[in-house]
């Protein structure tokens, strides 16, 4: 018999994860949000297409517009990865949690590993979804895509990468701050308040700051034709990877020096 | 074997343990006693590798806990009731735990009928009471066959039945030869569940014995008497003793009793009784924290 390892402390965390009620209905918002509101999206977007204007028309990008719901799914995958870790603060099984495994760290990967694992999945089949649907909702009106073409296939694609790594960086984000509410009122005000305050901004300063907040990345990830003062999808995608990096790794430092 | 070692804990400026050391021993149930806020829970969380010592250390076997390669078959824990998800089953929750130190998924339905819980193991956690979640916090400690188990507090919540139970519970896990640390701020309890008692206040130590040791040396006194209460005062005061004089006789304290048998045979006076007289636990326990508890009513008046 082994002891703790890697594998065993995944496995269990895998238990932890699709044994709480919590992380069903969050896949299932997380689905609902990106399929759904993308269907409602492009539906719109047909009914009032005849009426859009010319310019708009010539960059209407209909990958993105089909991926529109991640934009409300990128909050429900942060709370699932938040609440991952802030669910054991809140309920003080993460005493239990780390008396069984003393290495905090692999507790720590464990968690990540069934995080990336499985809602890498889910998210990919909710974006090939939407944007299967959202095809064939334009399909006679408006301008479609096609997954044929590779730089289609990568935003797609990416849609669901964009997705993953947020909720990654709900579970950095619970890592550091620990509790439910704060951890989500922190991860709200990246995706939301900070793109607002940076409407207040001198436009030249705008102009340079925007392209850095993580939605403007995500824009870019999932755009065929992103706005030329954003970055390209791979540049985006290296970016965000940092970003998560840099916010995980506090977490784990914090972890590892506080009392539990 | 499990050692406190020197251990020191401060929470900002707050001292929670102060250079506290002791053994405790196998084969037995160690109770673990001092006030609220005297330190239990910080030393066991420490034992358990959860909080971090300022200074000292605490050791099970002479090693560390974090360098257990699967601790939960050599150290079971249960600290607070209700550190369990309210979400999940309470199979659930011993399926991760056994998961993750790789002990087999069997076991989990053993500890779950063990404890008294099988037929609400597939609820949810977050609805028991608790006295159902200490069935099992005690179904968790035990999961992993441990030969050192700790367990703090464990019989809050629990009724009259489930306290006899948890009381021959520990007396069978230490006649098989394991580790049974138990912290109360309960004396009475303790005297029933506890063959050694440590005996801690203001984080610090304070005593250390089985309850026999703790109640004879305390109070310590004598009451005797005698056919000539009077003489028998004298001859006794002069031989070092603290005599308190009484209508029914004496209350001989600082020579023990055989001593006392002495002198008065000495002087030919007739003992008609000689009884060595006992302090409660309960009374040792309010003597020997006394300073601590007045510490912390007079911080909590200020
Ligand atoms: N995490 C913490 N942060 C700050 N102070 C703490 C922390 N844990 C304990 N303390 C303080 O340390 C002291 C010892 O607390 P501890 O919980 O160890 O006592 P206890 O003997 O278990 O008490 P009780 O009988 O009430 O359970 C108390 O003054 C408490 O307020
Ligand atoms: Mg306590």
């Amino acid at each position: 018999m082994n002891g703790v390892t890697l594998a065993s402390v995944t496995r269990s965390e895998w238990i932890k994860f699709r044994s709480v009620r919590s992380t069903l209905m969050g896949v299932i918002v997380t689905t609902v949000l990106t399929v759904g509101l993308g269907a409602l999206i492009a539906t719109a977007v047909r009914a009032n297409w005849s009426q859009m204007n010319p310019i708009r028309k010539l960059a209407f990008d209909p990958v993105s517009a089909s991926l529109g719901g991640t934009l409300f799914a990128q909050f429900a995958v942060g709370v699932i990865g938040t609440l991952f870790i802030t669910s054991e603060y809140s309920s003080g099984s993460i005493r239990t949690t780390f008396a069984a495994v003393p290495r905090r760290g692999l507790v720590v990967v464990g968690k990540l590993l069934v995080l990336v694992g499985s809602l890498f999945v889910v998210t990919e089949v909710a974006c090939v979804a939407t944007f299967l649907l959202g095809q064939s909702i334009f399909s006679g009106v408006v301008p479609t895509a096609s997954l044929g073409s590779s730089a289609v296939l990568r935003s797609v694609l990416l849609g669901g990468v964009y997705l993953t790594l947020l909720a990654v960086l709900g579970l950095a984000f619970g890592l550091i701050l620990r509790q439910s509410a704060a951890s989500i009122s922190a991860f709200t005000s990246l995706l939301l308040v900070i793109p607002i305050i940076l409407f207040l901004l001198p436009q030249s300063w705008q102009n340079a700051a925007t392209k850095f907040m993580p939605s403007a990345l995500g824009h870019s990830m999932m755009s065929t034709n992103a706005p030329e003062n954003f970055f390209g999808a791979w540049t985006a995608t290296a970016l965000l990877v940092v970003y998560v990096i840099v916010a995980f790794s506090v977490g784990v430092v914090l972890l590892l020096r506080r009392d539990a | 074997m499990l050692r406190v070692d020197h251990l020191t804990k401060h929470y900002g400026d707050t001292v929670a343990v102060d250079d506290l050391s002791f053994d405790v021993a196998p084969g037995v149930v160690t109770g673990f006693l001092g006030p609220n806020g005297s330190g239990k829970s910080t030393t066991m969380r420490i034992m358990l590798g959860l909080d971090r010592p300022t200074k000292g250390r605490t050791s099970i076997d002479g090693h560390a806990y974090r360098d257990f390669p699967a601790p939960l078959r050599e150290v079971g824990a249960q600290l607070d009731a209700k550190s369990v998800h309210p979400g999940r089953s309470a199979r659930n929750h011993l399926r991760a735990l056994a998961t993750s130190n790789a002990i087999p998924l069997t076991r989990v339905d053993e500890v779950l009928e063990f404890a008294g819980i099988a037929s609400v193991a597939d609820k949810k956690v977050g609805g028991f009471s608790l006295g159902m979640s200490q069935r099992l916090g005690i179904a968790a400690a035990i999961l992993g066959d441990p030969g050192v188990l700790l367990f703090d507090e464990p019989v809050n919540g629990l009724d009259p039945e489930g306290i006899r139970w948890i009381r021959e519970f520990f007396a069978t896990l230490a006649h098989e030869g394991r580790t049974v640390f138990v912290s109360s701020h309960l004396m009475s309890e303790m005297a029933l569940t506890a063959d050694q008692i440590i005996v801690i206040g203001r984080g610090r130590f304070i005593a250390q014995g089985s309850v026999d040791d703790l109640t004879r040396t305390s109070a310590g006194t004598v009451f005797v008497a005698s056919a000539d209460d009077a003489r028998l005062a004298q001859r006794l005061r002069d031989a070092g003793a603290s005599v308190a004089v009484s209508e029914r006789g004496l209350d001989v304290g600082k020579v023990p009793s055989s001593a006392i048998g002495e002198i008065a045979l000495a002087d030919g006076i007739a003992l008609n009784e000689l009884t060595p007289q006992r302090a409660s636990l309960e009374e040792v326990f309010m003597e020997l924290t006394a300073d601590s508890i007045e510490y912390g009513s007079a911080r909590a008046a200020s």
